[in-house]
Parts: C-alpha cells; structure tokens; sequence
C-alpha cells in the first residue's frame, strides 16, 4: 500500500514460516525422534521432520494428549543410559592435578608435566585407548597414554564412547590395593570438574561439542589462553590501509609520493585544492574520467598489517581452529584450519561488536584473499568472501549462532574497469540470503 | 500529487502547499510533526474527522507532558483486527467493511526523537482520559438480518472491551522520518497495553 | 511420569551458569513451574547431530532466581559438593553403589541381548514371509535374500527345506531368547555412565556449605518474572535478536507469540528499535513486546515490587 516493499513483507508472512528451516532454531518434537531406530544405527538415518504446533493452547483433551505425549517421549529420549558393551569399553583416569607419569616411574617426576610432550591443561588419561573414536584428539606420553584435554573428555563421555574413573586419592584410601574401586564419574561429575578448567567455559565446549557433533575436527587455537601475549612484542610499522584508489607506496611516504605525482601530471587540468575534479582536459576514455573522479579514500585489507593472534583480546581473539570433516590431521604437521572462530557469550559481551574489535579480530587471521576461476568471474563472490575471515560463534544461554565476518574490499572493485560488468541480475547477486 | 496545470487563478493552494506552508511557518518542531502525519493520514491514507487533542501536563509535574498532542481519525478501513475478533467474525459472517467506521488515536514522533516507556505509557493514559462522541452518521444500509447481527456483535464488542479478549486499548505509533536528506516517510505500528497476541495473516 | 523430585531441586552452578542433570527434574519443572531451559548436551543414541540435544539442560539465571525465590530449586557449588562429597564417602557406600552399577550393567546386556534377538526374530519373519510368496523360485531368490542377514545362528542350512522353516525358526528364536533371559553371562556385564552424582553422594542438604545464594538476574528480570507469572513459557532469544522468546504453552507444542524486549523505564529507546522490533515480528507472525518496571532498581533491590509494576506493550506493523 505505502510502498512496494512493504506489501512484500506483509505477502511473504506466509513464506516466512518456511524460511527458516534449520531444524535446531526450533524446540523439536521428540515424539519424532522415537521413531528412529536407535539400534539399527546406521548412522546417516535422515532426520524427521520438524513436528506440527499450534498457535496457542486450547482447553481439548486432544491437545492435552499430544502435548503429553511429546512430554514423554523427550523424557524417555533424555533417559537413555550411556553404556559399555565390553567390546569397545575405554576406560580413562581423571588426574586432578593434570599430567603425571605412572605411579612405578615416580623417580621421575620430577621432569613431571613438561617433559611429557602432553598439554599441561589435560586432565584425564586413556591407558589404552582402542578405536577410531580417540584417533582424532587427545595426545599419547612416552607410557603410551592418551591424554585428553576438558573439552575432549567430556565430549567423549557424553557421546557414550568413554567411561571416566575417579583417582582413588579423591575418594577415601583404599584399603586393599588389588580391590578395584574406582567409581565412575557420572556425567554431572564430569561437567562440574572439567568445566572451568585451563580456560574452558560452557560456551566453548558447547561451540566445540555442536562442531564436533557435526563431524568437523576441532582444536585449541594459540589464543585460547586469554591471558597469552604474543612472546616477542615487536611493534611492526603501522601501514594505512586506507588507500588512495592510485597506486602508491606505504607510509606517509607514499602518500607524498602520490600528492607530488598528482600535482606533476602534465595532463591534469584539475586542481586538487580548488577547481572541477575532471577539468577540462582531453579525455580518451570513461576510465579516465572515472579515475579521476575516485576521490573517496578506501580500505584495503590486503594492506592492513598482521597482527599477531595472541596480540588480541577476549573475547575478541580466535580461540578454536576447525577442519572440515575428512581432513587429514597428522598430529606432528597441523595444518592451517578451514575456519578460525571466536566464541561470543551474549551475557558478557551484551553489545554489537565495535569496528575497532572486529578489525583487531580480523587482522589477527591470515591474508585469504579470494581465489579460483568462479571467484575471478563473480564480483559479489569475492566481496562475499573478502581477503580476511574469521568465525563469530555467539552463544546465548545455550543457544548459539554462527556468523562468518569477512574483510571485503569494495574499493579493489573498478566497476568501471570491470570487463564483466554486473548487471542488474539479482541471482548472482548479495540481495536475498538464501537459507 | 496535485496537478496545477488546469489551475485557474481562484483555485485553492494544493493541499501539498498548504502543508509546506503550515510546517515552515510552525516554529515549534513537535508541532510541525503533528502536521506531517496529520497530512499523511488525510491525504495518503484518507482519514476523515480527523482531530489534535491537546494534552495538559499533570499540574503536580512542572515539565512539560512526554506526549503533548494525540491525533485521532476515522481510516476508510479497519487497521486492526484482534484475531478472536476475527474468528468471531467469520463465525457470524460479518466482514469488516459492515462495520461502523472507528476512530483511532495516534501518537505523532519523529525519527531521533527521545522515547521510553514512560513516554508511551503516558500517550496511553492520557488517551484514556480523552472524551469524544463516536459519530454514527456514516452507517451503511443493511438488511434486517444483519442489523440483528451487528447488534449481537456490538453486545459483544462491549464485553470483550470490558474482559480484554479482543485485545486492549490500542493506538497507532507513528513515526515520520526527518532526517537530514529523510524523505518524509511515515511508517505505522499498532501498539497494544498488555500482552496481546499476535494476527497470524 | 508424573514423578514428583524432593524439593528443593538443587541446581549445578558449574563455572558460572545454571545447569540440571537429572531428567526428573527436567521433566517437572517443565511440567509443573513452565521451565524449559535450553539442553546443551549430546544424545548418546544419536550423537551426530544438533537438532535433538541432550542433558545437561541450561537455565537462564533468570529461571534459576525464578525457582529458588518460589522454593523450588537451592543453588549447589558443584564442583565443591562433588569433591567434598567424594572424599566423605565411606568404603561401604562405594562397594554398594558398584555393586549396584553392576547390575544395572548386567540388566542393559540382557535388555540388548534380547533386543538383538528380537530383531533378528523380526528379520526372519519377514524374509520367511517373502520366502512364502515366491515358494517356487526359493532356490533362485536365495542368495539375494539371505546375503543381508549375516546371522552366526546358521539358518543357511535351512533355506534348503522351505517346508521346515517355519517349524526351525519358531523352536530357534524362542531358545535363544529363554538363553539370554535366564542365564546372563557375567563375562558380557556392560559398563554404566551414570547420569548424575546422587546417588552416591547424599542429596545436599540446606544446610550444606555448598549451597549458594540467589543467582544475580540482569535489569530484565521484572519482565522475565511478569511474563512467567502470566503462564508463558521463556527461551534465550537470540535467534530473534531480542531478550527471550515468549510461548503461549510449552515450546513442544506451540509457536512462539512474542519476542521480548526489557528497558527501564526512563531508558532512551530509539525509536528506531520500536519499529525494527515491529517489523522483524510481524515478518514471523510474532508480536514484539517492549515492556519493563516502572519502579527504577531501588538500592536495597526489591525485585518483587519491580515486576508487580511491570508496563508491556505489544507491537506489530499495522499495514498501512
């Protein structure tokens, strides 16, 4: 009625409902999930459907039943126990007080911890670790032990697939040493003596257990210590990136360089101080005429400097490297992650990040400037994509979202240059989000 | 917009110029707000009967009243319809355009201008201290039957008024946007006291 | 189902939030107080994916205050009660709470022994009743049939003599299943990850130096409680870019009617956010609800007189 956009809205409502077809924006119908066949276990099962919901509650018994239906078949979903088939039964030690040699080689534990080649924040170990499960994480001492750090540990027992025992020290002494009794840390257990630990929040290991639910490979990033300072604190010369649209050198020199040159070239007509931008010179082509009237400074990303991920600050620092699923990981050669992500919870950081947070952020990751044949030909592409990258995971009371920030360079975009110049085509284009 | 092509000499000013003119020579800028959306209502939006009411500030508070003039109107249509209203409706087979044009209040803002929940509170207060006499020339002619219905519908009204089940007292929160370089767009939001649940269409 | 836990529930304060572990609890104060929280956890029947999640359950420190003003839940310092609580237990409780995990151990092998029979029985049914249809062309059907089956029972054999597969199956499948209810193999006892820590440890006790004090709520707290009071139930609300998401009824069921947004009230509000609020809801078929006490935080912070003055407003775009 108003205008054309607005009647876009108000007809789209109906669309809207579909739009969002992430399954896990939604409270999901557990009744569904008893319809999968647990045993069966073939692991690629399709997921259901998202269930059926009303608008609002109805005094019909109908109603009722369904919704106590749904009820319990969350409870009896919620219920299903964590058990050990002996065959594949792993059993690890929670070590309190972190990585220790076995108790026979204590003569040497006065090399204890650092001498390992173990991280010092792992906090229970495997003696014998068996399975595909433990090939991807946790890192083997010199007794052939696998050490696993928080995260990992409770992720590996909340998934089933480990069975982790108090140290006999924090229970009461035993009197009969061959007397096996160690009890099982129960899940709570896990979470209250894992949680908090060597810089472990719950929205850390909740970004950490959703990716690797997911099949990506995840790992601690050298920021994830909030407190690490970059060892040699060499300040490098601060570049501007914010760039003249000419070529020019770095530095204050170069903007001088690019001033003399201005004022120097035979065929400008144009005074920068006073005076039309073009003039009133000869000009052979649009180009020209279109270079000369780029006035406006803009950022070049490729030109900030590189900052040092560990000369950044919470929670604006990237604290977990992640490979997609299927990526080799050789544990000696770590190769450089598919995404860099910082985790964000909204009740400590309650505001919009600031640019100066966000440009910290985004020059502490490596230069990934936009590549390949479909980048070269698509131009919203490679502004999508940027020469930067990293990963916002926001977390909000157990609830997190993903957001990908890129540096993007409209400014090393020469519309006017442009052999394929846009067109007014929206497919390619950045309008609609696609979901 | 007006054509001034075919303008004789004694024709009135468009009632574009009129607006430009009332707004320039207004000093006061919640004033010329007023008029901006009192324009926009009568001439984009084709309200009728269209009043100001001038709110005095509670004598006990020495500012100024957060909201000093409410604009109230008649639209051609019904702007809102609580979604039990419209079950009602459809139940008794009444559509919108049977019924008895309503007045409708709203509250006048700029873009930028400071707000809070006290400011909207008091609009709603003082709206509810504003007597006016709902004016019931404009009736369509019915048959009897619907009449009969309308009657039933109207007996209704007065209760779901008194019990809030067809929503709360409610105002239209107009925004216009002024703007360096603004256009003058004014955009419209139904605002209800209380929690009141959403239209689903 | 309508099970009823002891009260107070006690809440997990682990490393700054609010957690529950024990699916009873989870279940009531869904039921009975209209508190969902937010499961973080992994399903172990189905750990590859992030649509259905499992315990922990996450509350908001609002829906913590909520229950322990009520008397519902108490706040625990898990860390401390669970190391405390490991170092006083007695040897004698130890064996007891093993030799009950044993057992519940050896009752999972049996349940998924005799699943694993039930669905092999289930199989061979099928397979039989196929088999039945096309008796003429057994031979020829044979390998394409009993290739899936892979059964160390060694009904191979059988597919030889159609006439007798009925009678061979029937003696077959109720044997196996008289084996593994009656003569449980200890060998083949599974072990057991409990859930929670109680038992063994004893229920904390009000009196336990791990019990902590009410959880600090944010300025937005008086709306939280205003809405809760009137039967709605409140998740985090980031996914809609507001403070929480209000449901008419519990959120297995029911869409969402509002999102809600808090500010004090002489706060600035752009006006701004009033119509992006407006417009985002409308776009979803949600009302945006602005709303928050009109008495200011008073320094001895009576949070009861704050949500009794609770003003909301709903929003939505008015089409025009």
């Amino acid at each position: 009625m108003a205008d054309a956009d607005e009647d876009v809205i108000n007809t789209s409502s109906a669309g809207a409902a579909q739009m969002d077809t992430d399954l896990s924006d939604e409270t999901q119908d557990f009744r569904l999930l008893s319809h999968l066949n647990f045993l069966n276990d073939s692991t690629s099962s399709s997921l259901p459907k998202r269930g059926e919901k009303d608008f609002e509650p109805n005094p019909t018994e109908f109603q009722a039943d369904v919704l106590s239906a749904s009820r319990q078949a969350m409870h009896n979903a919620l219920a299903h126990p964590r058990i050990h088939n002996p065959k594949t039964w792993v059993i690890g030690f929670y070590a309190p007080d972190g990585p220790m040699p076995p108790p026979d080689h204590v003569d040497t534990a006065k090399t204890a911890g650092k001498g390992m080649g173990v991280s010092q924040d792992s906090c229970v170990y495997i003696p014998n670790a068996k399975g595909s499960t433990f090939q991807s994480i946790g890192q083997a001492d010199r007794w052939n032990r696998l050490w696993l750090l928080p995260e990992e540990a409770i992720y590996m027992l909340e998934r089933g697939n480990l069975d982790i025992r108090w140290p006999s020290a924090s229970t009461a002494p035993a009197e009969d040493e061959e007397d096996d009794i160690s009890i099982p840390m129960s899940l709570q257990a896990a979470y209250s003596c894992f949680m908090g630990h060597a810089g472990l929040t719950l929205e850390r290991y909740s970004v950490y257990a959703a990716l690797r639910r997911l099949g990506y490979t995840v790992l601690r990033a050298p920021a994830w210590d909030d407190s690490a300072k970059p060892y040699n604190t060499k300040t490098e010369m601060d570049i501007d990136a914010y760039t003249q649209p000419t070529h020019r050198g770095p530095g204050l020199g170069g903007i001088l360089a690019c001033i003399s040159n201005w004022m120097s070239d035979p065929f400008s007509t144009a005074s920068p101080a006073a005076g039309p931008l073009v003039g009133c010179g000869i000009h052979r082509s649009h180009n020209d005429v279109y270079r000369k009237m780029a006035l406006i400074p803009w950022y070049d990303p490729a030109l900030a400097p590189q900052k040092d991920p560990l000369d950044t600050t919470a929670p604006f620092r990237v604290v977990l490297h992640v490979y997609k699923p299927g990526t080799v990981i050789k544990k000696s050669a770590i190769p450089p992650p598919d995404f860099r992500i910082a985790v964000l919870s909204t009740r400590e950081q309650t505001t919009i990040p600031t640019l100066p947070e966000l440009s910290a952020l985004l020059q502490s990751t490596p230069l990934d400037p936009p590549r390949g044949e479909k980048m070269e030909r698509m131009m919203y592409m490679r502004v999508r994509h940027g020469y930067r990258n990293v990963v916002l995971a926001v977390v909000d009371q157990g609830v997190t979202s993903f957001l990908r920030v890129g540096d993007a360079a409209f400014g090393k975009e020469k519309l006017f240059a442009a052999k394929y110049a846009p067109r007014g085509t929206k497919k390619s284009g950045y309008s609609k989000p696609k979901r | 917009m007006p054509s001034t092509q075919t303008a004789a000499p004694s024709t009135e000013p468009s009632a574009l110029t009129k607006l430009i003119e009332t707004v320039s020579a207004s000093g006061n800028p919640v004033e010329a707000t007023t008029i901006q959306i009192l324009h926009n209502l009568q001439q984009q939006h084709l309200w009728t009967n269209m009043q100001l009411h001038h709110i005095s500030a509670p004598e006990t508070s020495p500012e100024t009243p957060a909201v000093p003039v409410l604009i109230s109107g008649v639209p051609p249509h019904r702007v809102y319809t609580h979604p039990d209203e419209q079950l009602y409706m459809l139940e008794k087979g009444i559509r919108e355009d049977d019924l008895r044009p309503e007045r409708l209040f709203v509250i006048p803002t700029a873009q930028n201008q400071s707000w809070s929940l006290r400011r909207m509170a008091s609009a709603f207060d003082a709206m509810s201290g504003i007597e006016f006499v709902e004016d019931k020339e404009s009736l369509p002619e019915v048959d009897v039957e619907m009449t009969k219905k309308l009657d039933q519908y109207y007996e209704k009204r007065e209760e779901a008024i008194a019990t809030k089940e067809w929503g709360s007292t409610r105002m239209l929160l107009a925004m216009v946007d002024k703007n360096m370089g603004g256009d003058g767009t004014v955009v419209y939001y139904v605002v209800q006291e209380g929690e009141v649940k959403p239209r689903q269409n | 189902m309508d099970f009823q836990p002891t009260l107070p529930i006690p809440i997990s304060f682990i490393s700054g939030r609010y957690l529950l572990f024990s699916i009873d609890a989870v279940t009531y104060l869904r039921r009975e107080h209209n508190t969902c929280g937010v499961l973080i956890g992994t399903l172990p029947q189905i750990p590859q994916q992030n649509v259905f999640l499992g315990l922990p359950l996450e509350l908001m420190p609002e829906e913590a205050r909520l229950l322990v003003d009520k008397g519902v839940a108490c706040i625990v310092d898990e860390a401390k009660a669970q190391k405390d609580g490991m170092q006083s237990l007695l040897e004698e409780d130890r064996r007891q709470y093993l030799r009950e995990l044993e057992s519940q151990g050896l009752q999972a092998a049996r349940i998924v022994a005799g699943r694993k029979e039930q669905q092999k029985e289930d199989y061979f049914k099928k397979s039989l009743e196929k088999k039945g249809k096309k008796k003429p062309n057994v031979q020829s059907k044979e390998t394409s049939n009993g290739d899936p089956t892979a059964s160390p029972t060694g009904p191979s054999t059988a597919n030889d003599e159609p006439a007798s597969l009925g009678d061979f199956f029937a003696g077959d499948s109720s044997s196996s299943r008289g084996t593994s209810n009656s003569t449980p193999n200890p060998q083949h006892t599974y072990g057991v990850t409990p859930t929670t820590s109680y038992p063994p440890l004893p229920h904390p006790s009000a009196s336990s130096d791990a019990i902590l004090s009410r959880p600090d709520v944010p300025l937005s707290y008086p709306l939280f409680a205003h809405m809760h009071t009137r039967g709605y139930f409140l998740s985090p609300g980031l996914r809609f870019g507001c403070q929480y998401v209000a449901y008419p009824g519990d959120p297995l069921r029911f869409h969402s009617h509002f999102l809600v947004v808090s500010a004090e009230w002489d706060q600035d509000i752009n006006l701004m956010d009033i119509i992006i609020g407006g417009r985002l809801g409308t776009g979803v078929k949600k009302g945006f609800l602005l709303g928050g006490p009109q008495k200011e935080k008073p320094e001895d912070g009576s949070e009861i007189e704050r949500t009794e003055s609770v003003r909301t407003f709903s929003i939505e775009w008015a089409g025009m």
